[in-house]
């Protein structure tokens, strides 16, 4: 008898245990932020100007996360930004093991707040085409701009580079848009280019909440080639002065030049085509039309593996402000149609970062979207700020009229979705399921692959908090493989080139963004999940420059490098 | 938030005979220009109908839809801000020449009502907001039956956070007081309906169901009442939240009542 009950005691555990792991089976990322040692907690700034207590409720922003091999030792680094006035930046250096090292203080990078300046988000990008990522910090404030000397070390090159101008910053991309070979600068600006630190008049607030053009708009500076940029914005037809929370670029019209959308928060987004000869043209109404959403996020990617690129734009759905994000499809003519009901992906809170990627490798691209604006106290704002909005004949730009947000909370405590791409035509939110649906204040999302293991892994940052690092710990099962691309006429990080891989019978198509996404910057190297198909067939790379290249031999499984000019050209 | 499919104006124009009023010629040619789809004819005519006789909620009725109809065939989806905002700006004259009209200040909420689809989700809430204080103006000179109605049922589309659905509890419990002290009409069975709707957004379940149940004893082939009382739960939340949806236009043609 007693030999029988430790053996049913023995199977009641055995049965628990493999009841315990399958569940850890099911869940494909783990929260490995504190053992990584990339915990540092990111703190808003606090004001000291007579509007100090409305200005609190209006810019908790600044937490970024952005990625690059900045001393090309094969592995994925992040840059992460603090707010606070004296708040360091963080530089984590990946030491090979999914751990990091922070050594921002040593490379001279980590001074990006005081008393003038709050730092916003980060941007690498070679911009002297030197082979070595450099860092633009950017600011509320006067943006940074750091060259990287190759030897652990920066130096702070703003000023002879002309990049320095009082900007209240916000993003920023980088790409060639006149395939000059160099990478060209483009500034989100939020609030316009007045002292937020030492306001000299109270009008400086977004005079609408649906149609407001007294923001910071968008800078434009071309890359001289010679470490200088010069401001083209109204040369080459780019003039805006929305409120501009984000960038995205890439070709929708696949005719080789990179086209940008600009996602404005009180206003209307707009859509510049580019026409290929130096200038772009607004073709807002045309291509999506005007909207009045809170645009706050961009991000650019073939989710329905049609050949083009589609868009998806975070927006703000409560129940207070039911707006729904924007999923363009891309009808192929500079037309896009939302989608975002029909899939979805509309209905994602106060929405902010989200990024595609294929996290489980079956070959099409899943979503993921942080949101969340201000988790407080247990009353809410909202009423407070629609008995403003409601009151006749308010000057909303004068700040006086906002009501402080106090401990209150706006939007707050929402989940963050995980959105599974099933084969283009919806999406499943499978958050819960990996544990991925944190309720911190989500700002930015930085996507990279960072123990090298063909499994892409997830840097999240969140306002006034600490940030996650998820590592994905998905099965081996599918196949996979991903390029690093090197060019030589065009741009050296390439920057812009597509390319298009053949597999298991479907051809997919992929970019290489410079910095798309609110907040974050994912990866340069473009990541492929193959599903089972062991073999690829070919990949075409249209690289920057314009010229089309063929690549066979291509293993699975693996990293490779591939430089422009080493494939067979394509005409 | 916003007032609903079918309010039922009856009081008024029951009462009325339909083409004895003054502006019957104008309102009789817009209604032709409208079934045949000149709608510019149907706007300008109707116009006409409404300053004939700014108190007739039947006349602002159909204004109202011409414009809607021609402005949504121009342009698809929700029609332009603009084409409303002329109609807005038609009825604050009328209110302005008739300040003691107070179907004129109705008709005027109702305009709001019509143009919040087309507008951002902010200009909603302010659109929204404007629609009650005409409501509000329209009650304070006369508390009718269709205007506590309205206004009442016009609360309950406000999201919880704003704390206004007991507001349109007790404006529609002044409806039903009304209703019940007068012989039975078709149409009071909305008020039923909308109660019932602001006793559960104000978590009295129990009075929700007591006054769907007296409802459906009254009016016993009202799908919309038989709905709410077949569900529970979530189910009842999702439909009655669905039915609340601010997101979603209001059919504000009243042409029922005066066809019934």
């Amino acid at each position: 008898m007693k030999r029988i009950v430790v053996i049913a005691a023995f199977v009641a555990c055995l049965a628990a245990v493999l009841a315990a792991s399958e569940a850890v089976s099911e869940r494909w990322f783990e929260d490995v932020t504190k053992q990584a040692g990339i915990n540092s907690r990111h703190s808003n700034r606090i004001f000291d100007n007579p509007y100090a207590n409305i200005m609190a409720g209006y810019t908790a922003l600044g937490a970024s996360a952005t990625v690059a091999d900045y001393d090309g030792d094969g592995y994925e680094d992040v840059f992460v930004t603090d707010s606070k006035i004296d708040g360091k930046n963080h530089l984590y250096h990946n030491n090979h093991n999914f751990t990091f090292t922070d050594v921002a203080e040593k490379a001279g990078i980590a001074n990006g707040n005081d008393e003038n300046d709050a730092t916003a988000d980060a941007l690498w990008f070679d911009f002297n085409n030197d082979g070595k990522p450099d860092l633009l910090v950017v600011r509320f404030g006067h943006n940074q701009l750091f060259q990287n000397m190759g030897n652990g070390r920066f130096k702070d090159v703003s000023k002879q580079a002309g990049i320095d101008a009082y900007k209240n910053a916000i993003t920023a991309v980088a790409f060639d848009y006149d395939r000059d070979g160099y990478l060209d600068l483009f500034v989100g600006s939020y609030f316009a280019p007045v002292n937020i630190f030492k306001p000299e008049s109270p009008r400086f607030f977004p005079e609408s909440f649906e149609t407001a053009n007294n923001g910071g708009g968008l800078t434009v500076y071309h890359n001289n080639g010679n470490g200088t940029f010069t401001n083209v914005t109204e040369k080459i037809g780019m003039k805006t002065s929305g409120w501009v929370l984000d960038l995205g670029h890439a070709d929708a019209d696949n005719d080789g030049f990179d086209d940008l959308y600009v996602a404005c928060d009180f206003g209307t987004d707009r859509f510049f085509h580019n026409n290929g000869n130096g200038t772009f043209t607004d073709i807002t109404e045309k291509a999506i039309g005007f909207d009045s959403k809170k645009g706050m996020n961009v991000d650019w990617a073939d989710y329905d593996n049609d050949g083009l690129l589609d868009i998806y734009v975070t927006n703000i759905t409560d129940d207070y402000m039911r707006e729904g994000n924007f999923l363009w499809h891309n009808n192929g003519n500079l037309t896009f149609t939302d989608v975002s009901r029909e899939t979805g992906t509309s209905e994602t809170g106060w929405g902010w970062g989200a990024k595609f990627f294929d996290y489980d490798n079956d070959g099409w691209l899943d979503l993921y979207v942080v949101n969340g604006w201000v988790s407080a106290g247990k009353d809410s704002y909202v009423p407070d700020i629609f008995a403003m909005v409601i009151k006749p004949g308010i000057d909303f730009a004068d700040a006086r009229n906002w009501p402080p947000m106090g401990n209150k909370s706006l939007s707050g405590y929402e989940k963050k979705k995980l959105f599974h791409n099933e084969k283009g035509q919806v999406f499943k939110d499978e958050a819960k399921r990996h544990g991925v649906d944190s309720v911190r204040d989500g700002r930015g999302i930085a996507i990279a692959d960072f123990d090298n293991d063909g499994r892409l892994d997830m840097f999240v940052a969140n306002a006034n908090g600490e940030p996650y690092l998820y590592r994905n710990t998905m099965p081996l099962q599918n196949h996979w493989v991903d390029f690093v691309l090197e060019g030589t006429k065009s741009n050296r990080t390439a920057v812009g080139a597509q390319v298009r891989l053949t597999a298991g019978g479907a051809t997919r198509l992929q970019f290489i963004s410079g910095g798309n996404s609110f907040a974050g910057q994912s990866s340069s190297r473009v990541h492929f999940g193959l599903g089972d198909a062991a073999k690829v067939d070919q990949i075409e790379v249209r690289w920057p420059a314009g010229e089309r290249e063929v690549f066979t031999g291509i293993t699975v499984d693996k990293i490779q490098k591939i430089v422009e000019g080493s494939g067979k050209r394509k005409s | 938030m916003r007032s609903r499919r079918h309010v039922i104006l009856g009081l008024l124009l029951a009462a009325a005979p339909v083409l004895a009023g003054p502006g019957d010629d104008a309102f009789e040619k817009g209604e032709q220009a409208l079934a045949s789809r000149d709608f510019g004819s149907a706007v300008s005519q109707l116009q006409q109908a409404v300053e004939a006789d700014p108190d007739s909620i039947r006349n602002a009725s159909e204004y109202r839809q011409a414009v809607l109809r021609q402005t949504v065939a121009a342009h698809p989806r929700e029609g332009a801000v603009a084409d409303f905002d002329k109609e807005i700006a038609f009825f604050e004259k009328v209110v302005g020449a008739h300040p003691n009209s107070a179907n004129a200040y109705l008709n005027f909420g109702f305009a709001y009502v019509d143009k919040i689809p087309a507008a951002g989700s902010i200009t909603q809430v302010i659109m929204a907001n404007t629609a009650l204080t005409q409501f509000t103006k329209a009650i304070d000179l006369k508390p009718t039956w269709i205007a506590l109605y309205t206004r009442g049922n016009s609360y309950l589309y406000w999201p919880k956070i704003f704390g206004r659905a007991g507001l349109g509890v007790a404006d529609l419990e002044r409806a039903y007081a009304m209703q019940k002290a007068e012989p039975k009409k078709s149409y009071h069975v909305r008020v039923y309906i909308s109660l019932g709707d602001g006793y559960w957004k104000t978590e009295n379940l129990d009075k929700a169901k007591a006054i769907w149940k007296e409802g459906v004893a009254q009016f016993p082939d009202s799908q919309p009442l038989k709905d709410r009382l077949a569900r529970q739960g979530d189910d009842l939340d999702t439909y009655i939240n669905n039915v609340l949806d601010p997101n979603k236009r209001v059919d504000t043609d009243l042409k029922e009542l005066w066809r019934q």
